[in-house]
C-alpha cells in the first residue's frame, strides 16, 4: 500500500498541489479524478520521481519514503504510463519496450534472443499490430498509447500509475486494456488510473480520490458515488438532471451572417461541426482543454485544412488556403499562446500593434515613422493598455497588457470577424474584464466576435449564445435561460440526455 | 533471395542509407576521375594508392567517427580537430622533452584527451552550457595549451615506431584500415549493449530517456570518454602518419567531421549511427581526390590550363552541398519535410502528405 500525505508544489506563484493525500491500496484500481488543473498530473509526476514535492510525505507500507527520480521510483516498483508519452519516437518498438530494462547475456551485451520474445509476449497481450523494428514515430496515436502501457506493465511494477491513458486509445483498444488491468489487479498490483471518462470509473475502477484546486475533496469506494457525485466534487457544481438536447431553436437575430460553418471536419480533432454567428454577436465556445475548439478556429482561418463541410464568409463560400488570405479577407486570430502566437518580445510596443495593420496593407507602402507611433498611440489610449514607452520593449509588459496588446492589433484593424482562442489565458481578473470590455464594444459596432474559453464563468458572462465542444462535436448549444453552470458542466462531460440518464441508473445500480 | 529483399528494405530504411549513397557516388566518380587522368583504368584499387589515401585521411574518419558518436547522444564538439593536435604534441614531447618511451608518451597522451574530453562533458552535460560555445572556448584553451608544450612544430618519430602504420600487411591490407575497422567493431559492440540503447534514447530526448530510468548526464559523460578515446587513436594516428609535431594543425577538423556526420545522414540526437560518419567522411576524402584528378586531367588535355586549388575547393564544395541536397531527399522524414514544405508554399495550410 502507497500513501501520499499532504503534498505541495508550487511553480512560481503557480500552487498545483495544495495539501494533497492518497492512499493507494493493494490489488485495487484507484482512480484518480479532477477537472483540468487540479493537480492530477502533477501527483502523479510526484509518485514517478520527476517532480519533487516542496513539503508532504509518500509512506509505502508504512515506511516513509523519498523519491527522486525516475530510477528512484523504478526500484520501489513503482512503473508509470504518461499523458505525454516517455516514448523515443526516433526509436523502434522493441527499443522502446525494453529501454532501461533490457535483457542481458552473462557477457553484458542485450540478449536478442530473449529481447524477441519479450516484445512479442507484450504485443500479443496487448494486441499491439506493427513490426517490432518500426519506429515509434510512424504510429498512429492510439498504438503509440498501447506502447506506453505495455512499457509500463513489462517492468514488473507493484504499483501501476496511468495518467489519461485511454484518451487516445479506440472502443476495441480500451476493451483489451481494462482486461489486463482487471488482471494485474486480482494479481495484487495497486493501480492507479487518471481519466476524464466518467463511464470508465464506473466500469472499471474500486477506488475514487478527487481532486480540485490542488487538494483532495473527496475519497471512498467507487460503489459509494452517482455520477452526479462525481461531477459535483470535481466542479463544486450539481449537474443538470436533464442537459439541453442537441438544438436550441436559433431565434431571429439582427445583422448579416457573417459566417456560416456547415458540417465542417477536420479529423480526428473535429467532426461535423456548424455554426453561424452575426454581426454584432459575441459567440462562446466552451469545452474540456483540447476537445478540437483551437482546431475549429484554425480551420475557419485556413491554418489547418478541413477536409469536409463548408464556410460562407460574407455571404461568400470561402476556404482559405492560409491564415493571409483570412486575414486579408477580414478575419484576425487572437491566441491565448501570446508568446509563441502572437508576440513579438524582443520589438517594440508600437511595432507590435502595427503588427496587424502590415499585415493587410500593401507590402511596398511606405510607412512613415509618425503614421506608425500614431498608429500605436491611439490603440494604447482606446483600450487602456499600461505601458512606459511605446519605444519599450512588448516583453516589458504584464501579461495582461500583453495580451490587451494583441487583441489591440486586431480591432484596430477592424476585422468583420474576430475569432480568440482562450484570450484570457493566465490573465488577471482586471485585465481580463477590461478585455471583456473592448470585445463588446467592438460587437456593438458591427463586429461579429467568437470566442473559446477554457473558463465557463468568463463564457457565461461575456457570450450570447456558448457551443460546447466534446470530443471534436458540438455536444450542446446553450443560449438564454439555458446558459447555467450545470448545463454547461454536463455538456462538458460530454452527456446530452439519454447518455447522462443511462449512467446515472448505472451509477445508482452499482450503488445498490 | 527474400531475405537479400528483405535487408535491402531494413537498410534502406536506416539513416546511414544516406551516407552510403553518397559514398558509392563519390567513390564511382573518383574511380573514374583517376581512370581517365592516370590512363590506367583500375589505378584506384592499387594497394599504394588506397594505402596512402587510407593512411594520410584515418585521422579524420576517426574524428567524424567520434563526432557521431557525441552526436548520437544530442551533442557535438568542434574542438574536437584541435584535441588531434594536442595528443600529437604529447606524443611528440613527452618522449623528447622527458626521455620517456615513446608508449608513455602516447599513453600520457591518450590520459590528456581523456581529460579534456572529460571536462567538455561536464561542461556540456552537467553545467549544460551550450556545446557550441564549449566547444568554441575549447579550441582556444587547448590551442593554449599545445603551444605552451610545443612553441612550434618540430620532433620526430623513429623509423621503427612509424614505418609499421605505413606499411601493407601482405601487401595489400593497409594497417589504417585496421584501425579503423577495430574502432567501428568496438562501437558495433557497445550498440549491442544497453549503454548503445541509452545513447539513443538520451539524444531522442533527456527527458524521456529520464523517466525511463537512465540517467542522461552520465550517459552524455561515458560518450565524451568514449570520443575522447577515439580522438586519441586517431591522434595517434596523425603522430605516425606526419612523424613530426605540429601544435596547431587540424583544427578544421572540427567543423568538417561535424559536416560529414551530416552529410552521412545524422540528426543532432537520437537519429544516426557510426556507419553515417564513416561514409560521410569518406565521401568527403573521395570527392576532394576526384575533382583534384579531374582538373589535374584538364590541365593535361587542354595545353595552357591552370586552376588555383582555390577554383578546385570550389568545385568540391559545390558538389558538398549538392551532397547535403541529396541527404534530404535520401532520408524519409527530412523528405516528408521538404514535401510538405513546398506544398506550404503552393497550397497554404498544413498539408497531409502521404508518405
Amino acid at each position: 500500500m502507497i500513501e501520499m500525505r499532504d503534498i505541495t508544489k508550487h511553480y512560481g506563484a503557480v500552487q498545483a498541489l495544495k495539501g494533497a493525500s492518497i492512499t493507494i491500496p493493494a490489488g485495487k484500481i484507484t482512480a484518480l479524478l479532477g477537472s483540468n488543473g487540479s493537480g492530477k498530473s502533477t501527483l502523479v509526476k510526484v509518485l514517478a520521481g520527476l517532480v519533487s514535492p516542496n513539503s508532504g510525505s509518500i509512506l509505502i507500507n508504512g515506511q516513509p519514503v523519498v523519491i527522486r527520480s525516475g530510477n528512484d521510483a523504478q526500484a520501489r516498483g513503482i512503473s508509470t504510463a504518461f499523458q505525454d508519452l516517455s516514448l523515443l519516437p526516433m526509436m523502434t518498438v522493441s527499443d522502446n519496450l525494453l529501454l532501461g530494462n533490457e535483457p542481458r547475456t552473462p557477457f553484458g551485451m542485450v540478449d536478442r534472443e530473449k529481447s524477441r520474445q519479450i516484445v512479442k509476449d507484450l504485443m500479443d497481450r496487448f494486441k499491439i499490430r506493427c513490426s517490432p523494428q518500426d519506429y515509434v514515430q510512424s504510429l498512429p496515436s492510439s498504438t503509440q498509447s498501447m506502447l506506453e502501457i505495455a512499457k509500463a506493465v513489462h517492468r514488473n511494477p507493484r504499483v501501476l500509475l496511468l495518467d489519461e491513458a485511454t484518451a487516445a486509445l479506440h472502443m476495441d483498444e480500451i476493451t483489451v486494456l481494462f482486461d489486463i488491468l482487471r488482471d494485474l489487479r486480482d494479481q495484487g498490483l495497486s493501480i492507479v488510473f487518471v481519466t476524464h471518462r466518467m463511464h470508465e470509473v464506473f466500469e472499471l475502477c474500486d477506488e475514487a480520490v478527487i481532486l480540485r484546486g490542488g487538494e483532495t475533496v473527496k475519497s471512498g469506494p467507487v460503489t459509494e458515488f452517482t455520477l452526479d457525485d462525481l461531477v459535483y466534487y470535481m466542479t463544486g457544481q450539481r449537474m443538470a438532471h436533464h442537459a439541453p438536447g442537441q438544438d436550441v431553436s436559433e431565434t431571429s437575430r439582427q445583422g448579416q451572417a457573417v459566417l456560416e460553418v456547415k458540417n465542417l471536419s477536420l479529423p480526428p480533432r473535429v467532426k461535423d461541426v456548424s455554426m453561424t454567428a452575426h454581426a454584432g454577436e459575441i459567440i462562446g465556445i466552451g469545452g474540456l482543454e483540447g476537445q478540437g475548439q483551437s482546431d475549429f478556429m484554425r480551420a475557419i482561418l485556413g491554418a489547418k485544412h478541413k477536409t469536409g463541410g463548408s464556410i460562407r464568409f460574407l455571404g461568400e463560400e470561402v476556404a482559405f488556403r492560409q491564415p493571409a488570405q483570412a486575414v486579408k479577407a477580414g478575419m484576425g486570430l487572437i491566441s491565448g499562446e501570446r508568446n509563441r502566437e502572437a508576440m513579438f518580445p524582443d520589438r517594440t510596443i508600437a511595432e507590435n500593434i502595427f503588427a496587424g495593420n502590415a499585415a493587410v496593407g500593401p507590402r511596398f507602402r511606405f510607412l512613415p515613422k509618425k503614421f506608425v507611433r500614431k498608429f500605436s498611440e491611439d490603440a494604447v489610449k482606446t483600450y487602456r493598455i499600461k505601458i512606459g514607452s511605446l519605444k519599450d520593449a512588448a516583453s516589458t509588459l504584464s501579461g495582461g497588457n500583453q495580451q490587451k496588446l494583441v487583441i489591440a492589433r486586431w480591432i484596430a484593424v477592424g476585422p468583420k470577424l474576430l475569432l480568440l482562442d482562450d484570450p484570457t489565458k493566465g490573465v488577471d481578473i482586471h485585465s481580463r474584464l477590461e478585455i471583456h470590455q473592448i470585445l463588446r464594444e467592438s460587437a456593438q459596432k458591427g463586429m461579429a466576435v467568437i470566442i473559446s474559453a477554457s473558463d465557463m464563468d468568463e463564457l457565461l458572462e461575456i457570450a450570447q449564445r456558448v457551443y460546447v465542444f466534446y470530443e471534436g462535436r458540438v455536444s450542446g448549444v446553450l443560449q438564454g435561460d439555458s446558459m447555467t453552470q450545470e448545463n454547461m458542466v454536463s455538456l462538458m462531460m460530454g452527456f446530452t440526455n439519454e447518455k447522462a440518464d443511462g449512467l446515472l441508473m448505472k451509477s445508482k445500480e452499482a450503488q445498490a | 533471395m527474400n531475405t537479400l529483399t528483405q535487408s535491402v528494405k531494413k537498410f534502406r530504411r536506416t539513416p546511414a542509407f544516406t551516407g552510403f549513397v553518397l559514398f558509392t557516388i563519390a567513390l564511382v566518380m573518383n574511380i573514374l576521375m583517376q581512370g581517365i587522368n592516370s590512363g590506367t583504368p583500375l589505378a584506384f584499387f592499387k594497394p599504394a594508392f588506397y594505402g596512402s589515401m587510407l593512411m594520410t585521411n584515418a585521422p579524420f574518419i576517426l574524428t567524424t567517427m567520434a563526432q557521431s558518436l557525441l552526436l548520437i547522444v544530442g551533442l557535438f564538439d568542434i574542438s574536437i580537430g584541435i584535441q588531434l593536435a594536442l595528443v600529437n604534441v604529447i606524443c611528440i614531447m613527452v618522449p623528447q622533452e622527458l626521455g620517456l618511451p615513446i608508449w608513455a608518451g602516447w599513453l600520457a597522451a591518450m590520459g590528456a584527451n581523456l581529460l579534456v574530453s572529460a571536462a567538455f562533458g561536464a561542461c556540456s552535460s552537467l553545467l549544460r552550457l551550450p556545446a557550441m560555445l564549449v566547444g568554441y572556448a575549447f579550441t582556444f584553451i587547448i590551442k593554449g595549451v599545445n603551444v605552451s608544450i610545443m612553441s612550434k612544430p618540430q620532433g620526430k618519430v623513429p623509423k621503427e615506431v612509424y614505418l609499421p602504420y605505413q606499411t601493407l600487411i601482405g601487401g595489400v591490407l593497409p594497417v589504417a584500415l585496421l584501425v579503423i575497422v577495430a574502432i567501428f567493431l568496438m562501437w558495433l559492440l557497445i550498440k549491442r549493449r544497453p549503454l548503445g540503447k541509452h545513447l539513443y534514447a538520451v539524444g531522442g530526448n533527456p527527458r524521456n530517456a529520464y523517466a525511463a530510468g537512465i540517467s542522461p548526464v552520465k550517459v552524455q559523460m561515458q560518450a565524451n570518454l568514449l570520443k575522447g578515446f577515439i580522438v586519441g587513436v586517431g591522434g595517434i594516428c596523425l603522430t605516425l602518419m606526419n612523424a613530426s609535431g605540429n601544435p596547431l594543425q587540424a583544427e578544421d577538423y572540427g567543423l568538417r567531421s561535424l559536416i560529414a556526420c551530416i552529410l552521412g545522414g545524422m540528426g543532432f540526437g537520437g537519429w544516426g549511427s557510426m556507419a553515417c560518419g564513416v561514409f560521410g567522411a569518406s565521401f568527403f576524402v573521395l570527392i576532394q581526390n576526384a575533382v583534384y584528378y579531374f582538373f589535374s586531367y584538364l590541365s593535361k588535355v587542354i595545353t595552357g590550363f591552370a586552376v588555383s586549388t582555390y577554383w578546385q575547393n570550389l568545385v568540391s564544395d559545390v558538389i558538398l552541398l549538392l551532397g547535403l541536397l541529396v541527404t534530404i531527399i535520401t532520408a524519409r522524414e527530412q523528405r516528408k519535410t521538404l514535401k510538405e514544405g513546398l506544398f506550404n508554399q503552393f497550397k497554404g495550410g498544413e498539408a497531409r502528405v502521404s508518405r
